[in-house]
């Protein structure tokens, strides 16, 4: 069974909590696909995904354990 | 080279620490200027300093914002930002400071100070790592209201 924690920042926090866990994902795009289903307001939102900390920009297989980032439009300073 | 060269090499690649929790005291901005007093081959600094800005949406004023993180990929990224920044300017040092947490309008969020030995380095550097530091690090700001709601803050 894999297990794949995804952390949310900034403004979909607001949408999903700050995290939670998704059994049997195995792509960045099936967990997209079941992200949007349980939050739908997420469609609406723009963010880029780090899998283990790495930003990625194409669907991108998931492993045991690993960590998915939902990052919004940063806004520090 | 000797151990102790040999540990400070290795805490170097380690990723520095650069966030506060709350406000940046002006009293540990002056302290930081005045311990580079001893680095006499400096010849300019360059400071820029973030305060939060009380602006008014929809009537509503923003009383405070609210810095998160995603700390660890933030740490890398300020870690590779620090790299490019030595690798691309002549400077003798470089310090930043972000504020985590609640920063009340009027506060301090922000504090980058580079340092060479001839001004213009230590100007395009401070530039650019502000730049970059906002545009490049995983940091958000909420933007609380006098009333209790709140907004997502957009960069401009």
């Amino acid at each position: 069974m894999m297990r794949v924690e995804v952390l949310f920042f900034g403004k979909l926090v607001d949408i999903a909590g700050a995290s939670l866990v998704l059994n049997n994902v195995t792509s960045t795009d099936e967990l997209l696909e079941q992200l949007r289903l349980q939050y739908p307001p997420l469609a609406a939102e723009k963010f880029i995904m780090a899998v283990d900390k790495k930003t990625i920009s194409i669907n991108t297989s998931l492993t045991d354990n690993c960590t998915v980032a939902l990052l919004p439009p940063f806004s520090g300073g | 080279m000797d151990a102790a060269a040999k540990t400070n090499r290795v805490m170097e690649r380690k990723p520095k620490n650069i966030f506060t929790q709350g406000a940046i005291d002006p009293a540990f901005i002056a302290d930081s200027i005045a311990n580079h007093s001893s680095k006499i081959n400096i010849g300019g600094h360059s400071i820029f300093l973030g305060q939060v800005r009380a602006d008014v949406i929809n009537e509503k004023k923003v009383a405070a914002i609210e810095y998160t993180t995603y700390e660890e990929l933030a740490l890398e990224k300020m870690h590779v930002i620090r790299e490019e920044t030595f690798a691309k300017y002549e400077l003798t040092c470089m310090h930043v400071h972000h504020s985590l947490g609640t920063v009340a309008a009027g506060e301090i969020c922000l504090f980058v100070f580079t340092s060479s030995a001839h001004r213009r380095a230590a100007i395009d550097a401070c530039n650019e790592v502000v730049e970059r530091i906002k545009t490049e690090l995983p940091v958000w700001g909420k933007e609380l209201f006098e009333d209790e709601t709140h907004q997502w803050k957009v960069n401009q």
